[in-house]
């Protein structure tokens, strides 16, 4: 059934533009330190080459310290995407346990779960994340990712809970543990890639949803720390500048929106895949 | 949405024929917005301590004297009258006799008196109200009231400035009013959120963090304001601030920042208006061991490391970038606007080669070139606390950093919010800071700030340098009577602070008033751009219908 | 039915006491205190600062200032706003009001404009007005909020002077218009923060109307209506629509958090002292008595909104199914 859907994917060309613009950024993240023309942090000139409209020489531009823009984007983007696909990953492995969890245990734990989701759904997230960005000062990125991956997987275990009791009641499962296989072993042999394709679209959406809130972030001024970029702390230099050097704004809100929005067509795209409309490309 | 323009202009029209025909007083009248980035954080005078608090509380309250155009500090010259017409010395200096105008009223009609002066006095330096200031008061022994015109000042021992810090701070407060109220209830009792005053303009309406209005006093004893009103417009993101001012919602802003300055260019109606500045950054040593303060720290307690790293750094170029031309390379512990700054002191300058070689000389080396530095297995490499709330010093550190660099020292940079760094600073747990001290007219600051930890001094020593040398030139300074003598004295202790570099004297940001064109002002008082407000009026032709606004009258 | 309210209203309450546990136990590894932001650079000697901590009770231990805490909540008090020097009750009775103006408008303005676009998109699938709208929608999710609202004020307020910069009302002698003069010129203050806290909500709503819709479409007795002979427009409004706005509704419950999350940045971009700029305020300042008191009503706000979303949802849904 899951590669029913993975094979539909794979055929489907939105899915497949949308993937290359992810894998695209990420393996230009990855390669950075090769492809960047200028260490991220140089400042080559910090009066005479301060916000220099973008040239052959700095094809973005350069920042008021006179770092090239270019270099910084593809710097970031190992951070950006780094902690996105990082809470992602958590967010993912967090929500199936819990909605596996409460799925096979059913009774207590179902309500610890389902009281631990509605806690979270009370919280405001970026709330959460300024107040103890705030409070405790600049978090590295491995927090970033344990803040919002650990907030981030309500999504996820509802998915999981809802389509394991579904597949739990019916009669080929029942039949299966009268014969003697483990609800476990059922669970993570069986049922879990069948669902493998509701996870990857609450995946795809949480990291749609995590690029944006690092960049949210760096308003507070304490996301990643200087000098290090993110897209985040680019932009958010940007907007002191927003009417004289638009290209602090520009190529950050580009990166970031053609990443989000290529993440949104994947979950889309699989979603259509899941319901195996063939006819809705 | 649409008929919303609409109701602008009908509201322009109605103005044009109504009631903008009485405003034919010559040239006074109008109402200035003010567009601030922080509200009051109370109207109380003892407790406003933040430029803001005290913008307004000093509009609605007058002072016995202020101090004059010159900011001179030493014994009486250049204060100019207010609430006290004329004062008195005692030939031993010990005792200065204030005589109140007789004309002088509250904002409610009852006339002030000695009383006032007394009750404000004690309310100042009782330690359950919580003035903070109230070390400016140590000198003073007593405050009498020998009638109700005459108040009489005795003083513990003469010193040079004892005028300036009896009468700068001191906001005498209307006794009839508060003096029922138990002092500890002061903060928070209604009667001060609705001040009634004895200065130029009244109190209308607070809704804090957004708006406070006030009025002018058309009883006042000195002359009815030529303004009719003044609106304090509160908004917290700089850019906000900025917004309000070259959209033409308001018409003053105390300080731009340098990212205003480029729309500003091209703004006809706004314009730049430089005031001096009393403050002054520095990147900070700690000179004691973060982790335990009993110790020396194991880099920054060498003042050969701290002078090379000095002339490692090319302030020139720092200031430029970060500030452009709103700010200059900072000399010493001192603003250029304080009358005791020295321009000719001679500072450790600028000189990377020369830097280099001096940290291979004290045996910081590097390994292979652009690796860092290190000396017996410790590497020059050190944490830059900065608060995330300062965009500058954020910048500053970020250039500093990339200098620094190219010596290989290596700086990491740690953001704290402000609390945090405050918090970080006090308990001596950080090895340098982005500081940035707001000086006042008088130089005695310095003693608390760059003094030795100890009594008296040193209180906010966070880097807690030590220098005898530097503590009894101030002392000397502090006690000398004659304007020469200071300036004598505290030019041997800037130099002392400058040779033994306990921090990298950065830059000294030069304040900037953005000023739209409707205003007509006097000129900006460096310590506090409201003093000439009253004197302040809008262009009859360029009124708007928000200038329309009745005067209050008791 | 009634023990399911009260089940519900226990847990709601469960949750409440959680987050603000949650945050009073956070708090005490925060560093510092209400009394720090004006210390540097003024000369205030640190026993000032030491006399303010005690007079505050900010030197009894955490265990106990908690235990002060909820004895005076029980007595319906909130405690004391030092950093405003005035009371937490205060503070939050003129934050909370312009909270729930903004949100509320944002929430309707959102809903509305995300519908529309929704339909729009569903009725043109994949045709120019389907793909522009949802590359629109790409950049109402993807763009963050506090640069939509510096972009949206420096040009269409400063440069172009369409809408005002900031603030709640016009100056002048406001007080003396007549009452819908003065309502219509909050309202007017209200677009644009409302307006890019909306464009988060359409953006989001739109994604989801559309998915419905597509969804729902594909069912046979929309079939049987076309076959009918109904135009598309009939089709969707009143055969497609019923079907597929109740989890759309149900959306704009959870959409509370992330809104009120929002509010933080907008209102301090556009100066509406509501409850975020109040909160954010607050945690800078290491206001706790004022972080837990707008904690706790912000908490119940979310709450309730949801729950009264859920109920719209199931009103609202033919099929009677409950949505969560």
């Amino acid at each position: 059934m899951a590669a029913r859907t993975w094979h539909r994917l794979s055929r489907d060309r939105t899915a497949r533009v949308a993937a290359l613009v992810l894998g695209g950024a990420a393996l230009a993240a990855l390669l950075a330190p090769w492809i960047a023309p200028f260490d991220p942090t140089f400042q080559p000139d910090p009066v005479g080459l301060r916000l220099a409209a973008p040239s052959w020489q700095h094809p973005f531009g350069t920042d008021a310290f006179s770092r090239d823009v270019l270099s910084r984007l593809l710097f970031g983007g190992q951070v950006s995407l780094g902690v996105a696909a990082g809470a992602m990953l958590l967010s993912a492995t967090l929500g199936t346990a819990f909605g596996a969890l409460a799925a096979v245990l059913g009774g207590w734990v179902d309500g610890v779960v389902s009281a631990l989701v509605d806690l979270l759904l009370a919280m405001p997230r970026l709330l959460v994340v300024i107040a103890l960005v705030a409070t405790f000062g600049a978090l590295s990125p491995w927090w970033l990712v344990l803040l919002l991956g650990g907030s981030g997987w309500l999504a996820t275990a509802r998915i999981v809970r809802g389509e394991l009791r579904d597949q739990l009641s019916r009669e080929y499962i029942l039949a299966a543990r009268a014969l003697g296989a483990s609800r476990w072993r059922i669970t993570w042999r069986h049922l879990l890639p069948a669902v493998a394709p509701q996870i990857a679209v609450a995946a795809a959406l949480a990291l749609a949803a995590v690029i944006p809130l690092e960049a949210a972030l760096s308003y507070v001024g304490l996301g990643v720390q200087a000098p290090l970029p993110s897209w985040g702390n680019i932009l958010l230099e940007g907007a002191d500048y927003l009417t004289t050097a638009w290209w602090l704004v520009v190529f950050p809100v580009a990166a970031i929106t053609g990443t989000v929005g290529a993440a949104l067509i994947l979950a889309d795209r699989l979603r259509v895949a899941v319901a195996g409309h063939e006819d809705d490309r | 949405m649409t008929s919303l323009p609409a109701r602008r202009t009908l509201l322009v029209l109605t103005c044009l024929v109504g009631a903008c025909r009485d405003r034919d007083a010559g040239s006074a009248g109008g109402t200035l917005v003010v567009s601030a980035g922080a509200d009051a954080e109370t109207l109380f005078p003892p407790l406003a301590i933040g430029n803001q608090g005290r913008a307004i509380t000093e509009l609605i309250y007058d002072k016995l004297a202020d101090i004059g155009p010159g900011l001179n500090t030493i014994g009486d010259a250049g204060f100019v009258p207010r609430l006290a017409k004329s004062w008195t010395w005692s030939a031993d200096s010990l005792q200065i006799t204030f005589h109140l105008d007789p004309a002088a009223r509250w904002h409610d009609g009852r006339a002030v008196s000695a009383r006032d002066v007394q009750y404000a006095f004690r309310v100042w330096t009782d330690s359950s109200v919580g003035a903070a200031q109230r070390s400016w008061f140590s000198g003073v022994d007593s405050v009498a009231a020998a009638d109700s015109l005459t108040a009489r000042v005795y003083f513990k021992q003469r010193s040079p400035e004892q005028f300036y810090s009896f009468v700068y701070l001191l906001i005498p407060l209307p006794a009839h009013r508060l003096a029922a109220i138990a002092d500890t209830a002061l903060h928070d009792a209604p009667e001060i959120r609705a001040p009634v005053g004895s200065g130029p303009f009244t109190f209308v309406s607070w809704t804090p963090r957004a708006r406070l209005e006030l009025v002018a006093n058309a009883a006042y004893y000195r002359g009815r304001p030529r303004l009719d009103g003044i609106v304090f417009s509160v908004a917290a993101q700089g850019a906000t601030v900025a917004a309000k001012l070259l959209s033409g919602e308001a018409d003053f802003l105390e300080q731009l920042a340098p990212p205003d300055f480029a729309q500003l260019a091209a703004n006809p109606d706004v314009r730049a208006l430089p005031y001096g500045g009393f403050d002054y950054g520095f990147l900070q040593f700690n000179t004691r061991d973060p982790r335990n303060a009993a110790a020396a720290h194991p880099l920054f307690a060498d003042v050969a490391l701290r002078r090379a790293l000095t002339l490692a750094v090319d302030r020139a170029t720092l200031v430029r970038s970060a500030f452009d031309t709103l700010a200059r390379p900072a000399i010493g512990p001192f603003s250029r606007t304080q009358w005791t700054a020295d321009t000719t002191l001679t500072g450790i300058g600028f000189d990377r080669a020369h830097a280099a070689a001096l940290l291979d000389s004290l045996g910081w080396r590097a390994a292979s070139p652009g690796a860092v530095r290190s000396r017996g297995g410790r590497a020059l490499r050190f944490a830059l606390l900065v608060p995330a709330s300062s965009r500058t010093r954020q910048a500053a550190a970020v250039l500093l950093q990339e200098q620094l660099k190219q010596v290989d020292v290596a700086v990491t940079i740690e953001n704290a919010d402000f609390n945090a760094f405050i918090d970080r600073a006090s308990h001596g747990t950080f090895d340098a800071l982005m500081g940035g001290v707001r000086t006042t007219a008088s130089p005695r600051g310095v003693r608390d700030i760059w003094g030795s930890p100890g009594p008296g001094r040193g209180a906010s020593n966070w880097g807690r340098w030590s220098n005898t040398a530097f503590d009894a030139h101030v002392d000397s300074g502090l006690a000398a009577t004659t304007p020469d003598a200071v300036r004598a004295q505290f030019r041997a202790a800037y130099q002392a602070a400058i040779d033994d570099a306990p921090a990298i004297w950065l830059y000294e940001p030069r304040m900037f008033a953005g000023v739209h064109r409707r205003v007509i002002l006097t000129p900006l008082r460096p310590d506090a751009w409201w003093s000439g407000v009253a004197e302040w009026s809008i262009d009859p032709a360029l009124r708007l219908p928000r200038d329309r606004r009745a005067a209050a009258t008791p | 039915m009634g023990r399911l309210v009260l089940a519900r209203m226990l847990q709601a309450a469960a949750v409440v006491a959680a987050v603000v546990t949650a945050v009073f136990l956070l708090l005490q590894f925060a560093p510092g205190d209400p009394f720090a932001a004006s210390l540097e650079g003024a000369d205030i000697p640190p026993s000032v600062r030491a006399e303010w901590r005690g007079h505050y009770g900010f030197e009894l231990p955490p265990a106990q200032r908690f235990a002060h805490w909820v004895g005076a909540l029980a007595h319906g008090q909130l405690g004391y706003a030092a950093s405003q020097h005035r009371t937490v009750a205060e503070v939050l009775h003129d934050a909370l009001p312009r909270t729930l103006l903004l949100v509320g408008v944002a929430l309707v303005l959102g809903f509305a404009l995300g519908v529309l676009a929704g339909l729009l998109q569903a009725r043109h699938h994949r045709r120019w007005p389907d793909r522009l709208l949802g590359a629109l929608t790409f950049g109402g999710v993807a763009v963050p909020e506090f640069l939509l609202g510096l972009i949206a004020m420096t040009w269409l307020a400063a440069r172009w002077r369409l809408f005002p910069v900031a603030g709640l009302a016009s100056e002048g002698d406001v007080a003396a218009w007549p009452l819908w003069e003065r309502a219509l010129d909050h309202l007017w203050h209200l677009v644009l923060p409302a307006g890019v806290l909306a464009v988060a909500v359409a953006a989001r709503v739109a994604r989801h109307q559309r998915a419905a819709l597509l969804g729902v479409l594909k069912e046979d007795y929309i079939r049987t209506a076309r076959a009918k002979g109904a135009g598309e427009w009939h089709v969707l409004w009143h055969h497609a629509m019923p079907n597929a706005i109740a989890p759309v509704i149900a959306l704009l419950g959870l959409a509370m958090p992330s809104l009120v999350g929002g509010a933080v940045l907008i209102e301090r971009i556009f100066g509406w002292p509501g409850m975020g700029l109040t909160l954010f305020d607050a945690l800078l300042a290491r206001d706790f008595p004022l972080i837990l008191g707008a904690t706790l009503v912000a908490t119940v706000v979310v709450i309730v909104t949801r729950a009264l979303a859920d109920i719209a949802a199931a009103a609202f849904d033919p099929r009677g199914l409950r949505v969560t």
